[in-house]
């Protein structure tokens, strides 16, 4: 194997003519052949020099590379010069200074046949791991092979050095080994500790609220007050850490940040008296506030929490082991896309027995009609609802989130504003159809229709957006992202005081 | 002159590197004025706060390289505008290939890619969250499934690619920064960037859009740096699991740093490197050599002056007695990591005692005690100290001089500051020969520290080591304590040849390595910059129209008529050596350089004058 810096252009084989070796090379090979290592020394006593403690690091290049047919060339010192080195030895050394302990090749042990086999198997991860020379030029500098080095392995400088070892390792095939050692990075634990907690306590804060046995109104109204504050803590804890934090919070326009508690907001308020105000309207007459189906609600959505935070959880874990494994995009989605199905349908039917539980924690509310039963579709349609537009936020689609709550707020406001219209003078006959449906259904079939048709939108449409795969990019740097520190006299300022000093 | 001084990670804050650098070069051309446009590499770094600035610069600039992109997305057409650019980028960064010279077909789909999308977003915005969108990991994903991809980057999964968007995105975060408007670097006469890579893209922007030249100043080479934190390697190999990047994810990072760096390279009017390892590394990076100015870093001389004169003046005396240090000492001065290979360091000084009972080793650490007190035992770098600690226990144990008096080791090891060595100077002094056995070494502070105060030393070759000792020193070869324990004795034995090495030592320390050379290079650079490729601003009159005919016709021809000739539009006015001068030899009559009348009054006619 010969290096385009190999002075003789020959192959290097062992001179057979007569008088091919010169008498120091006699020499040589008589004493090698006598004593082997030997030869190794005696240079190094003549020269004084000290230096070499069979480091690997120095191999004796010359002696293998091309001074294996040549051996004269390997007594030469000369020929183990640094050819291409702008600072020799020396260079380094104090003038007329011989103690400098300059290991440069002078004979000794023959080395092997091939030095750079030795480098190759010493940096060998280093040089399979490498995606170009440059890299195992770096690396090759920072264990401290300098060009000096790379001129005994009979190359220019580091770089050249660094190119034969990139062309001769083979290049690892650590795909295999992959996806076991670097796992997909997991949410944090113990969070869901915190997930069913706003469920319990809005749970025991209906009950005690509702039984009027067991205290007074109004201290009853005080725990239904200190239940709210209670439940409102619990959720922020829930939804600002874990599956449900929304990353970035803060950086959009204002206007988008206030669309999406404002869509809330309405859903929720319809849901606590909407269906109330709606039989007012059409039937003209002030009914009773059903706080028991007020109640209801508040419990179902509270509960839902806990089987909203585990489906998100489940989802983003599989999603990210699917990112790690996948080879393309497109297997990637024909992944994700039935994992999305599951995790929607797992909480849909979570929701059945959180309905459940619900009413038999409120027994003492009115049960068993239908229009119950419709009060009840209509809170679970909600929770599907606000978990698709979660999901859909969790993973940055905050707009078709917003959408998706306005869409259903505005259906339900249209009703009530029809319901009122009839209520002016000329108006009856639009309010008809409302009349009839509240009728036959009841008026919490309003709510529940907007609400499923909207969750059916969203779910659909996260089923198509989620299954990309910049859908599940987390940023790692992004929990420090949304919180900068803002000194006073920082951020993209002038200086108004630099900005007026005088030239 | 305006002069936008371009950091990342650097200057104005507080603890940014080559903070002290850059501080010594404002306050030390205050005939400038400079702005400092500025990035920051945490929330940590921003949270800390800017140094100190001086009067001359007028305005401070700053972005985050971290943290979440802003969010707004552009409409169809910027969408296919972008996806024409960066598909251009992505399959110059998938295809095969290292930042050399010679593979200029991927390097100028680099550059249109690159500038395509720098002008994208100087014109709508929106470039991060396009970068983060579904589209660009599409386009990624196309560009290494092609057929002549590299062979990394056909592997790479769809995490890859996304680790690869998110970085990418965070690289070009300063495209789509504000800096680019008339009030910033649109007016600026000169871009310095003080690294390559991110800081050095504004003013690549700057120079295609505004003709602004541009200088690269680079003390350690980002394409290695960005090498060394993708793999990490070295004796010290902390473990960090979450640095290793996959094959893929190193595959298309490192091409875009390479391509980057080429591009950096090949539109800088010059590039200053800080030694001869970081120009060789420019070189193979791309860069033309006859760009190249090395400057070496400045360091403050006068802290050394009274410790380097006055072992001068003695030992210029009686030859023999080094001021203050004691004769029989060596002295390590740094901090105690693993790429300072003090395990050497301890096994060389065993040898020496072998020869020299009466030698004795100091080795002086200089981070801060609070410093490290702060992640007391957490640090990986304590392990280590602790390690060199055992070991020198174990090889040297405490001796005395006789049965009743307190014994010691001939090994000590001090922290700079405490009561024995209250200041750096002082530690240098404290001993004859200064030792420096690092395995990896960038530009050794440490060791032209030394020469500063006129000690003899003795270093390991590496990095900049040989360039910045000259023949002033010994060098023995890395990871090999006897040659180093050789060359100690050498030098401990001979107190002539070391007062004479010291003092050629800091003779060429003064010479090469100061504040004021630094400075003054820079400076001579600066108006050299100005005077050959200053802006081409249109003229504009009294009112704000613009004065047709003020610059004559010739001076819009393609290339320089003043120096050199070259072909592409972004004018280097260094052409190759040879055709530099004389071009007014070759040219003919009708193309001779004019009077130039309306530029230049009186004065300037002169100058011309005295420069035919």
């Amino acid at each position: 194997m010969t290096t385009p810096h190999d002075p003789t252009p020959d192959a290097p084989t062992t001179p057979t003519s007569p008088g091919g070796w010169n008498r120091p090379s006699r020499a040589l090979i008589a004493s090698e052949r006598a004593a082997p290592g030997a030869a190794a020394r005696t240079p190094y006593a003549a020269a004084g020099e000290s230096g070499r403690g069979g480091e690997p690091l120095w191999p004796d290049a010359a002696a293998g590379r091309t001074g294996a047919g040549r051996p004269d060339t390997a007594r030469d010192p000369g020929a183990h010069a640094p050819s291409g080195d702008p600072a020799g030895p020396e260079a380094g050394a104090a003038p007329g200074d011989d103690s400098g302990a300059r290991p440069t090749g002078a004979p000794g042990r023959r080395g092997p046949a091939d030095p750079v086999r030795e480098l190759m198997h010493r940096h060998h991860d280093l040089c399979a791991r490498a995606v170009d020379p440059l890299e195992i030029a770096a690396g090759l500098e920072a264990h401290g092979v300098t060009d000096r080095t790379a001129a005994r392995f009979r190359h220019r400088d580091v770089f050249a050095l660094a190119e034969e070892l990139y062309a001769r390792v083979p290049r690892a095939e650590d795909r295999a080994e992959e996806p076991a050692d670097a796992p997909a990075p997991r949410p944090e634990r113990g969070s869901w500790a915190l997930w069913p907690l706003p469920g319990a306590l809005c749970a025991v804060t209906a009950w005690a609220v509702l039984r009027p046995d067991i205290a007074p109104p109004a201290v009853r109204a005080a725990l239904g007050v200190a239940g709210a504050v209670l439940v409102g803590v619990a959720l922020w804890l829930c939804l600002s850490r874990g599956p449900l934090r929304i990353a970035g919070r803060g950086r959009a326009g204002r206007l988008a940040d206030l669309a999406g508690p404002l869509c809330l907001g309405w859903l929720l308020g319809y849901a606590a008296c909407g269906d109330w105000l709606l039989t007012g309207l059409v039937t003209g007459e002030r009914g009773a506030y059903d706080t028991a189906r007020a109640a209801e609600t508040a419990v179902v959505l509270a509960l839902a929490t806990a089987p909203a935070a585990g489906c998100a959880r489940w989802f983003a874990v599989r999603a990210r082991r699917r990112l790690t494994g996948s080879r393309g995009l497109e297997e990637f989605a024909a992944g994700v896309r039935p994992l999305f199905v599951l995790t929607a349908l797992g909480f849909l039917a979570a929701l059945a027995p959180l309905v459940l539980a619900a009413r038999l924690v409120l027994r003492l509310s009115p049960s068993g009609t239908g229009s119950v039963t419709a009060a009840e579709a209509a809170a679970a349609a909600l929770a599907a609802l606000l978990f698709a537009a979660r999901l859909l936020a969790v993973h940055g689609f905050r707009a078709a989130a917003i959408s998706g709550l306005a869409a259903a707020g505005a259906a339900e406001a249209a009703v009530e504003v029809t319901a009122l219209a009839a209520r002016l003078p000329g108006g009856a006959p639009l309010g008809a159809p409302v009349a009839r449906l509240i009728a036959a259904h009841g008026a919490a079939v309003v709510p529940a229709a907007a609400c499923a048709a909207a969750a059916l939108g969203l779910l659909g449409y996260a089923r198509a957006v989620l299954s990309r795969a910049s859908a599940h990019n987390a940023t790692p740097g992004a929990p420090d992202g949304h919180t900068p520190r803002r000194g006073p006299h920082r951020g993209d300022s002038t200086h108004p005081a630099r900005c007026e000093a005088p030239q | 002159m305006r002069v936008a001084l371009l950091t990342e990670g650097g200057y104005p804050y507080a603890n940014g590197e080559a903070r002290v650098w850059c501080d010594r070069l404002v306050r030390g051309l205050d005939q400038h004025e400079f702005e400092v446009y500025a990035l920051s590499r945490s929330a940590r770094q921003d949270a800390e706060g800017w140094a100190e600035l001086p009067a001359q610069v007028r305005r401070v600039r700053t972005a985050p390289l971290w943290g979440a992109p802003p969010v707004r997305r552009g409409g169809r057409r910027q969408r296919r505008r972008f996806a024409e650019h960066f598909g251009e980028l992505a399959a110059a960064i998938a295809s095969p290939g290292g930042p050399e010279p010679g593979t200029g077909h991927q390097a100028d789909r680099f550059a249109n890619g690159l500038h395509g999308l720098a002008e994208l977003a100087l014109e709508h915005g929106g470039l991060p969250a396009a970068l983060r969108s579904e589209d660009a990991v599409r386009l990624l994903e196309r560009a290494c499934h092609l057929p002549g991809a590299a062979r990394g980057a056909q592997q790479a999964r769809v995490a890859d690619l996304l680790t690869v968007t998110a970085a990418l995105e965070r690289a070009l975060r300063p495209l789509s920064l504000d800096w680019y408007g008339p009030g910033g670097l649109a007016g600026a006469d000169l871009c310095h960037a003080t690294s390559g890579g991110a800081a050095a893209l504004p003013g690549l922007v700057a120079k295609r859009f505004f003709g602004t030249p541009l200088l690269v100043t680079e003390y350690g080479v980002r394409v290695r740096e960005h090498y060394l934190e993708g793999c990490p390697v070295g004796p010290a190999d902390a473990v960090r699991p979450a640095a290793v990047r996959s094959a893929p994810v190193r595959t298309l990072l490192s091409a875009f740093q390479g391509r980057l760096a080429a591009e950096v390279y090949a539109r800088a009017a010059l590039i200053t490197p800080g030694n001869t390892h970081a120009r060789r590394w420019q070189e193979r990076c791309g860069a033309a050599p006859e760009r190249l100015r090395t400057v070496y870093p400045g360091m403050d001389a006068a802290r050394f002056a009274e410790v380097g004169e006055g072992g001068q003046g003695v030992s210029g005396g009686d030859g023999g007695a080094v001021s203050g240090g004691d004769d029989r000492t060596l002295v390590w001065v740094g901090r105690i990591e693993p790429p300072k290979d003090v395990v050497a360091l301890l096994h060389a000084f065993a040898e020496v005692r072998r020869r020299r009972p009466d030698a004795r080793l100091r080795i002086i650490e200089t981070r801060r005690a609070d410093a490290s007190t702060e992640p007391a035992g957490s640090a990986p770098g304590e392990d280590y100290v602790a390690h060199c600690r055992a070991l020198a226990a174990h090889l040297f144990p405490d001796e005395a001089a006789d049965a009743h008096t307190v014994g010691d080791n001939p090994v000590s090891f001090e922290r700079l500051g405490e009561p024995g060595v209250p200041t750096l100077p002082q530690a240098y002094a404290a001993g004859g020969v200064v030792v420096l056995s690092s395995v990896v070494e960038g530009f050794p502070v440490g060791l032209v520290e030394a020469m500063f105060c006129g000690r003899a030393t003795v270093s390991t070759d590496v990095g900049a080591v040989c360039e910045a000792i000259g023949g002033t020193g010994l060098v023995v070869p890395p990871r090999n304590p006897r040659a180093l324990a050789d060359a100690c004795l050498a030098l401990l034995g001979d107190p002539a040849r070391r007062a004479r090495l010291g003092a050629a030592a800091r003779a060429r320390a003064l010479e090469l390595f100061t504040i004021e050379q630094n400075v003054a290079a820079f400076r001579g650079i600066y108006l050299e910059l100005m005077s050959h490729c200053p802006v081409r601003r249109e003229e504009v009159g009294e009112g704000g129209a613009p004065l047709p005919f003020a610059l004559p016709a010739e001076a819009h021809i393609p290339g320089r008529w003043t120096a050199g000739r070259d072909g592409d539009r972004f004018g280097h006015w260094l052409a190759a050596p040879g055709a530099s001068r004389g071009p007014q030899d070759h040219t003919p009559t009708w193309a001779a350089p004019p009077p130039r009348e309306p530029l230049s009054v009186g004065p300037q006619g002169s100058a011309t004058e005295e420069g035919a």
